[in-house]
């Protein structure tokens, strides 16, 4: 099967920017734990969140730094292995061979190997107020090995659950595949945040795919900062009637770094919303890729789909590649689109300037500034602080 | 106080100050007048430090050169200058805004900085002063803000950074009447003898609200005539057209033979 799929090419538009030769020296063996991680090491790292969370470390679930005793009612939380004895039907999704929506060479690499990972259940009509987080580290690899690991995340109708996926990595090569499979039911509610902030020679690749019940509501904030090359498809199935998903994410880049963040929203039923709002901050000669997608398929009418995507550029040498996709067979379809890609503001930083605020100041407030505009919609303070403090240390 | 001495502003070679002279002592409030294009702004942001001006002469603030000295260090010794365009910046919180302008004024001059709490208090006061809503404090600095909100907030940050020399440019342009009476009225309260003041505008109509103690006519990048307030209202009834020499967009119509004289 995955010897089947070709490597992607700089000619497939959904690769173009990718580094195609730090790609091809990563090896997808299967997952190795090569040391133990410290709780405190661990806990510096991550946002600092009470409540239930499977830690995998290089590809592997590590018990000891997981959370798994006292879970709220209605909440499952297992690892791969588990639901292979237990409960296998709540991974038929992940490892399932859609024709219809095929996975990427790397994602089926990932099915292929990502044999370990963490699987979120809730049941009908619950709702769990903590948030359950999933930690994924990579570890540095001789190998050049990307670590692969999966995600899974089902809601039962009218459930109710925010996830936070934290994707870190240590070491100067490797790094980590990561793929979510999530399944919403009718009339649920997920919010979905995925913080990646890998260390800037590693690579990540990150997909994830969810599906829509009928008037349910997907949320996602995705923020990919970290990683040499950090890469997040996100596509959503709008499969039942009045589905909206509402996709956020915020990129900043520095140094040489390429992240690509490849969005798609499939209006598979009517009278769906889609909101695709991304937002990239790049410095040095560091590359922002948005590649958007809006597909209205036959019958999906009344749809409702808007995207936009910003860019600021603090460096001549920054480059932000911006790429709308509108595919549109269904009436009564109302589709938005706009991309901007700009510098800092000269006359704010004169404006700030004389009011006392130097050069540097006024530079980092414009900047946090643009970003909180994607930061102000998290609801949670911790996640909103530890954002903000990633985002200072790079202003 | 403030001292300016054959200023001259020159933008990609063309010259819009051409010499200018003034003297402003303490606790004056000084009315520069013109018509367009006369260089009144252009003086306001010479003394601001806008980048991109050939600047020559002399333009002193209680002794110190102000022309050597960034935007900022410029804030430090005492100048604000309110814009005719005051600039939005989305994302960015007005309250955090006008704290950070306070402290980094505070942390130039080597005065320690203010708390999040002490500094409530001071937005507060200034606040009431220009009759503005508390969550004005909460809305990103001017984004959205209607043109009598931005100069009404132009206003607020004069007050909570208390300078020593207050530049106004043309802060009544676009202000309907009510707007106009409550940023006239936060002017004349931050009079004061430890402050002047320099009241830009091309209408008198400001100055029936805020009395200045000397009016000045800007024409060409020169002062070329001072007096009391009632100068302005000379010029309310004959316009500009007494002291320039050629033909003004804005000037009233008059016959040739009279401009070429």
């Amino acid at each position: 099967m995955v010897a089947a799929l070709p490597y992607p090419t700089k000619r497939d538009e959904a690769w173009r920017y990718a580094p195609h030769k730090v790609l091809a020296a990563l090896t997808f063996d299967d997952s190795v734990s090569e040391g133990a991680v410290a709780t405190e090491s661990l806990s510096g790292q991550i946002p600092a969140l009470d409540g239930p969370r499977i830690v995998l470390v290089g590809g592997v679930v590590d018990v000891s730094l997981s959370r798994l005793d006292a879970l709220p009612t209605g909440l499952t939380l297992i690892t791969f292995e588990q639901a292979r004895s237990e409960t296998p039907e709540l991974l038929e999704a992940h490892f399932a061979h859609d024709d219809e929506h095929p996975l990427d060479t790397f994602a089926a690499l990932n099915q292929a190997f990502g044999e370990h990972g963490a699987v979120i259940d809730v049941a009908d009509g619950q709702t769990i107020d903590t948030p359950i987080q999933i930690v994924d580290l990579a570890l540095a690899d001789v190998s050049g090995n990307a670590s692969s690991s999966g995600v899974v995340i089902r809601l039962g109708a009218r459930a109710s659950a925010t996830v936070v996926e934290t994707r870190l990595g240590e070491g100067e090569s490797g790094g980590s595949n990561v793929r979510t499979t999530t399944t919403i039911g009718d009339n649920a509610n997920l919010r979905h945040i995925v913080l990646q902030d890998m260390a800037s020679t590693q690579v990540h690749l990150g997909s994830a795919k969810a599906r829509l019940g009928a008037a349910s509501i997907l949320e996602v904030h995705l923020f990919n900062l970290g990683a040499r090359y950090g890469r997040f498809g996100y596509d959503v199935v709008l499969a039942g009637d009045g589905a909206t998903a509402e996709l956020n994410g915020l990129y900043f880049g520095a140094g040489d770094q390429i992240l690509d963040q490849q969005i798609n929203a499939v209006h598979d039923a009517p009278n769906c919303t889609s909101r695709q709002s991304f937002r990239g901050i790049l410095d040095n000669e560091s590359t922002g890729v948005f590649n958007g997608g809006i597909d209205v398929r036959p019958g999906a009418d009344g749809t409702d789909a808007e995207q936009s995507n910003n860019n600021l550029l603090l460096s001549d040498r920054a480059e932000a590649n911006t790429q709308p996709r509108l595919e549109i067979l269904a009436d009564e379809v109302a589709c938005k689109h706009g991309a901007t890609v700009g510098q800092l503001d000269a006359d704010a930083l004169y404006y700030m300037r004389t009011r006392g605020i130097p050069t540097e100041d006024a530079r980092r407030l414009l900047i946090q500034g643009f970003a909180d505009q994607a930061v102000d919609a998290l609801e949670d303070e911790v996640l909103r602080n530890w954002i903000l403090e990633r985002l200072r240390d790079d202003g | 106080m403030l001292h300016v001495e054959n200023l001259t502003a020159a933008i990609d070679g063309k010259s819009i100050l051409n010499g200018l002279d003034l003297d402003i002592g303490l606790d004056e409030v000084h009315a520069i007048m013109g018509p367009n294009g006369s260089g009144k702004s252009t003086f306001a942001h010479a003394l601001a430090g806008r980048d991109g001006y050939d600047i020559g002469g002399t333009a002193t603030l209680d002794g110190v050169d102000l022309l050597d000295l960034e935007p900022e260090e410029r804030a430090a010794a005492g100048v604000f200058v309110g814009f005719q365009y005051p600039v939005e910046i989305p994302g960015v919180n007005n309250m955090y805004f006008l704290r950070t302008a306070v402290n980094s004024v505070r942390r130039t001059r080597g005065d320690t900085e203010i708390g999040a709490r002490d500094f409530l208090a001071v937005a507060q006061k200034a606040m009431d002063l220009v009759e503005m809503k508390e969550d004005f404090l909460h809305r990103a600095v001017n984004a959205g803000f209607s043109g009598g909100e931005k100069k009404r907030n132009e206003i607020l940050q004069m007050a909570v950074m208390e300078p020593r020399l207050a530049v106004l440019d043309e802060t009544d342009s676009g202000l309907d009447i009510d707007a106009l009476r409550i940023v006239a009225s936060g002017v004349n309260a931050l009079r004061g003898p430890e402050r002047s003041m320099i009241v830009i505008t091309h209408y008198q109509r400001l100055l029936d609200y805020i009395k200045p103690d000397f009016v000045h006519v800007l024409v060409d990048g020169r002062i070329v005539e001072s007096g009391d307030h009632t100068l302005a209202l000379q010029l309310e009834k004959h316009g500009y057209a007494d002291f320039v020499n050629h033909d003004l967009d804005d000037a009233p119509e008059r016959p040739l033979s009279e401009a070429a004289r």
